[in-house]
């Protein structure tokens, strides 16, 4: 036989073939399920990623493109204004500079009025004049303009346009406003290239939320733009953001190499989007929550998860049933097979109507069972002759011995003249034979048995003379059951040969019957010389029996009630050297059944 | 039959497991999309005062973030204690989900605020506390740490001998009472030079009369130091008006325009303020935390920072100094309402 794998050894393990299907199967199921679910789930999720990506790429760039030029028609107007006849007249010309002054301040109304994202317009020259809005609000006298970079930077030589992020404009007195400025330097250009005042453009922040905000579409994320150095230059939660309450990873979008960045984990998981413009310095970022971009995907997922549940569910079931009528022919099978193991052949069929492998093995299967019934139906049949045959040899076999003593007796008392003797003797004899001849029966009642052993003991006592007594001592009760022929005889014979004929004094035998425990006992008890162990555990053999004038032993006995009525009755001895020997016969009290089945 | 049962139990165990989870997050997202009725009891409402007009600001952003009706009122003048108890027993009425509260007394609500949390509504004391211990939730500044770094930039400003006047601003308020012990404890040794410490009842007029009288009483006087932002800018006006703004250093705690233009001005020395909005808008989160059932802090110190003319233009204290006020605040918090909690 090969040796089993460890795939059968594991399917081993299983009570039933039904279960070990049913693990197996669902197993696969689930195994399949959740790849094929994992799969797709994963595909969807990359798609659903790719393809929000790709499009908040394109809304970002066109974002800071419209950033870019928002910022381009501020730096025209710095440039038409700062270079303006009326402004070096202003700024750095003596004497009246009234006219140039309204046409400024004209000039500044317009601006102000076709644009509500700008909040301050003005001119500060590095001598001490200046003109703002509409030249009436009065200017922050505490204020120490050379700590504002928004009017330094563009005093630098190197630098033409200066564009400030966010800052508090502290310029107006009264006034504090968050803005971003745009500046310009303005060279005087009576003296030459020096530059010697300042045009700026306070922005609020209306037009740029306003760009910043198109992105909000949907509620997918929020836009927020860095300038250079890292700092906010607008945020749609800036107030938080400055208390500290809100925070973006503002490092890790100076650092970034590539256009997207993911950030935190999670359920906080980000997904920044930049775009640098070059114009600018600013970043523009699109933020997104992860779980938001992935909501459509997630929603996906629990389709998924929720169709592959259903489906394990639905297919367990199936498997279910489907292992179950496979197998059930098979318990049948075996449990048939239980029953006859324990040796009950009187089975009907087992009912199999399918046409596959398990169908052809009942069918065998039922074939077998019935071949078996018949053979042993003939195996009964045939015991029960042979049975009979042995019987009737074991019954047939009168022991010559006695009939030659017997004879010999006869033989002598004739010659001595006893006739009444000779006659008794005869008489008994004769009566004997008759009952081992005639009777064709195998059983005969237990009276008859009885006086069959009267029969015997009477001859056996004319011959021993002074040796022996007898006595029979039958309940009425038993006498009409029925007993096997020659059961009786032999075991006076082998009392009397063993027992009584060695001792010493006169013996006596005594024959008794009676009833117990349903049973019908005889007993044939004698104050012989009693037998040892050794030979008490021999009795039964074959062998021991078989000596000189004794051809029915106690073998022979047994064996015929033993085949008779079963090997819960026979005979037993008991026996103790010196005091006697006791032979009990027990049979059934109510032979009805077993002597039916002769 | 026994086969079916076991099927049986099995199936019933899998809807039972079902139905609870369901049920959960069915309960969960009842919660969270439950809109909330909050109810905000300043000391005062006070355009002026940037503090308070701060902290107000920061409540209502955070109410507008996590979707909460809030309501506001105060009495006009922030020593008017039995007028904030009017406005807290009308609160308790309206039986809102919870009561913030910024007492102005440390003793005078408690019978109310028991009032209130017997009646199931959730106390959160922002920016100062009672004697009892029956807030829910704390927000505010650490007054003893305010004190202290304010009384440490004192220091460094002053000679041994010097004499410091205080003005504090109510008597026995928690912040008052914090907020001068910690000022003592950070001037160390220099403590001794503090020859008087008055009381402006949170009114400008009373702490310029007051701090007119104390440079009228000590001629030397070094230095005042207020302990709110009415006291220090009444103080500072006196200062200003005495024309003495080159002998007398004032310092003091929480800052409004005028503050800052009074700074600017070379009054002022030293500002420590507090950051009002953060503590508004943490009270609100806090406060909305609970009551949807997620983790929450019962006590938060929301800092504050030393402000001198130094450092008054940078970035950072720009951000503290100066509410970011723009056209589309409101707006843009409900846009980006669904992103409130990333922080």
């Amino acid at each position: 036989m090969r040796e089993k794998g460890p795939a059968a050894a594991l399917i081993g393990k299983f009570k039933s073939i039904q279960s070990a299907m049913f693990a197996a199967v669902s197993l696969l199921i689930l195994g399949a399920v959740a790849t094929v679910t994992l799969v797709s789930m994963n595909f969807t999720r990359s798609t659903i990623f790719e393809n929000s990506s790709l499009y908040t790429r394109t809304i970002i760039r066109q974002m800071n493109q419209n950033i870019d030029s928002y910022i381009d028609y501020m730096e025209n107007i710095a440039y038409i204004v700062s270079s303006s006849e009326d402004v070096q007249e202003y700024l750095f010309g003596s004497g009246d500079t009234g006219a140039a002054r309204e046409r400024i301040l004209g000039q500044f109304e317009t601006i102000l009025d076709s644009r509500s994202d700008i909040l301050n317009v003005g001119i500060i020259g590095t001598n001490g004049r200046m003109l703002i809005n509409e030249g009436r609000e009065s200017v922050n006298p505490d204020l120490d303009l050379s700590t504002q970079e928004w009017y330094t930077e563009p005093l630098k030589a190197d630098v033409s346009v200066c564009l400030t992020s966010s800052h508090v404009q502290h310029i107006i007195s009264g006034q504090r406003p968050w803005v971003i400025t745009l500046s310009r330097g303005i060279r005087d250009q009576s003296s030459g290239v020096e530059k010697a005042g300042v045009f700026f453009i306070d922005l609020n922040y209306s037009a740029i939320s306003e760009l910043c905000d198109q992105n909000n579409i949907g509620n997918r994320g929020y836009a927020f733009i860095l300038d250079a150095e890292g700092n906010i230059v607008y945020h749609p939660q800036q107030q938080q953001l400055y208390n500290e309450l809100q925070t973006e990873n503002i490092s890790l979008i100076l650092e970034a190499n590539s256009d997207t960045v993911l950030t935190g984990k999670g359920k906080n998981e980000r997904l920044y989007t930049l775009s640098r413009s070059v114009k600018t310095g600013w970043t523009t970022v699109d933020c997104v929550n992860v779980d938001e971009l992935l909501k459509e995907s997630n929603k996906a997922q629990s389709i998924y998860v929720l169709i592959a549940a259903a489906l394990v569910i639905v297919a367990l079931f199936l498997t279910r049933f489907i292992a179950g009528t496979i197998t059930s022919s098979i318990q049948r099978l075996r449990d048939s097979m239980a029953r006859v193991q324990e040796g009950d052949f009187d089975i009907p069929d087992v009912v199999e109507t399918s046409e596959n492998e398990i169908g052809s093995l009942t069918r065998s299967f039922n074939v077998m069972t019935r071949r078996i019934r018949e053979l042993m139906d003939q195996n009964v049949r045939d015991q029960e002759a042979k049975r009979k045959s042995e019987l009737k040899a074991l019954q047939s076999q009168i022991n010559p011995h006695f009939l030659y003593n017997t004879l010999d007796s006869i033989i002598w008392m004739a010659e001595g003249k006893k006739n009444e003797e000779v006659v008794l003797m005869t008489a008994s004899l004769a009566r004997l034979l008759r009952q081992s001849i005639s009777n064709e029966d195998e059983v005969v009642p237990i009276a008859q048995e009885v006086e069959y052993a009267r029969g015997y003991l009477t001859i056996q006592k004319m011959r021993y003379k002074d040796k022996m007594e007898f006595q029979i001592d039958v309940d009425p009760a038993i006498l009409h059951i029925n007993l096997i022929k020659l059961v009786l005889q032999p075991v006076i014979e082998n009392a009397i040969y063993h027992g009584l004929k060695y001792k010493e004094s006169k013996g006596l035998l005594i024959v008794k019957g009676f009833m117990k425990n349903g049973n019908a006992v005889l007993q044939v008890i004698d104050n012989g010389v009693g037998m040892d162990e050794e030979t008490l555990a021999h009795i039964y053999d074959r062998h021991k029996v078989n000596y000189q004038s004794n051809g029915v032993g106690v073998y022979n006995v047994q064996k015929r009630l033993q085949l008779y009525y079963g090997s819960a009755y026979g005979i037993t001895y008991e026996s103790k050297v010196g005091v006697g020997t006791t032979a009990t016969i027990t049979i059934p009290g109510n032979q009805e059944d077993s002597s039916e089945k002769i | 039959m026994k086969k079916y049962k076991k099927w049986i139990i099995a199936g019933a165990l899998i809807v039972l497991a079902v139905s609870i989870c369901a049920g959960y997050y069915i309960r969960r997202k009842e919660r969270e999309n439950r809109s909330y009725s909050l109810v905000y009891i300043p000391k005062v409402i006070d355009g002026t005062n940037d503090f308070w007009s701060s902290l107000i600001l920061g409540t209502e952003m955070a109410a507008q973030e996590y979707h909460a009706e809030l309501e506001i009122m105060a009495p006009e003048d922030e020593n008017d204690v039995e007028g904030q108890n009017r406005f807290l027993q009308k609160a308790i009425e309206m039986e809102p989900d919870a009561i913030l509260f910024s007492p102005s007394s440390f003793t005078e609500s408690d019978g109310l605020l028991r009032e209130a949390k017997e009646k199931g509504i959730h106390v959160v004391f922002v920016d100062s506390y009672t004697e009892q211990d029956i807030q829910d939730i704390t927000v505010a500044t650490d007054n003893i740490e305010a004190g202290k770094i304010l009384g440490g930039f004192a220091a460094g400003l002053l000679d041994p001998g010097d004499q410091i006047a205080v003005v504090a601003h109510v008597k026995g308020v928690s912040t008052a009472v914090e907020r001068e012990e910690g000022f003592r404890a950070g001037l160390g040794d220099l403590e001794e030079g503090i020859t008087d410490v008055v009381y402006c009842d949170s009114s400008y007029e009373k702490s310029y009369s007051l701090t007119m009288e104390l440079m009228e009483k000590y001629p030397d006087l070094k230095m005042i130091a207020g302990m709110n932002e009415y006291s220090s800018v009444g103080a500072a006006r006196a200062v200003k008006e005495a024309g003495m703004e080159d002998q007398i250093m004032v310092v003091g705690i929480d800052s409004s325009q005028e503050a800052v233009q009074l700074m600017e001005h070379g009054v002022f020395k030293g500002i420590v303020v507090q950051k009002a909005f953060k503590m508004g808008y943490v009270g609100v989160r806090e406060t909305m935390r609970m009551l949807r059932g997620e983790e929450y802090e019962t006590d938060v110190n929301s800092g504050c920072e030393l402000v001198t003319p130094e450092n008054m233009y940078t970035g950072e204290i720009e951000k503290l100094l100066f509410p970011f006020n723009t056209l589309k605040t409101s707006e843009t918090a409900v846009n980006t309402g669904t992103n409130g909690e990333i922080d």
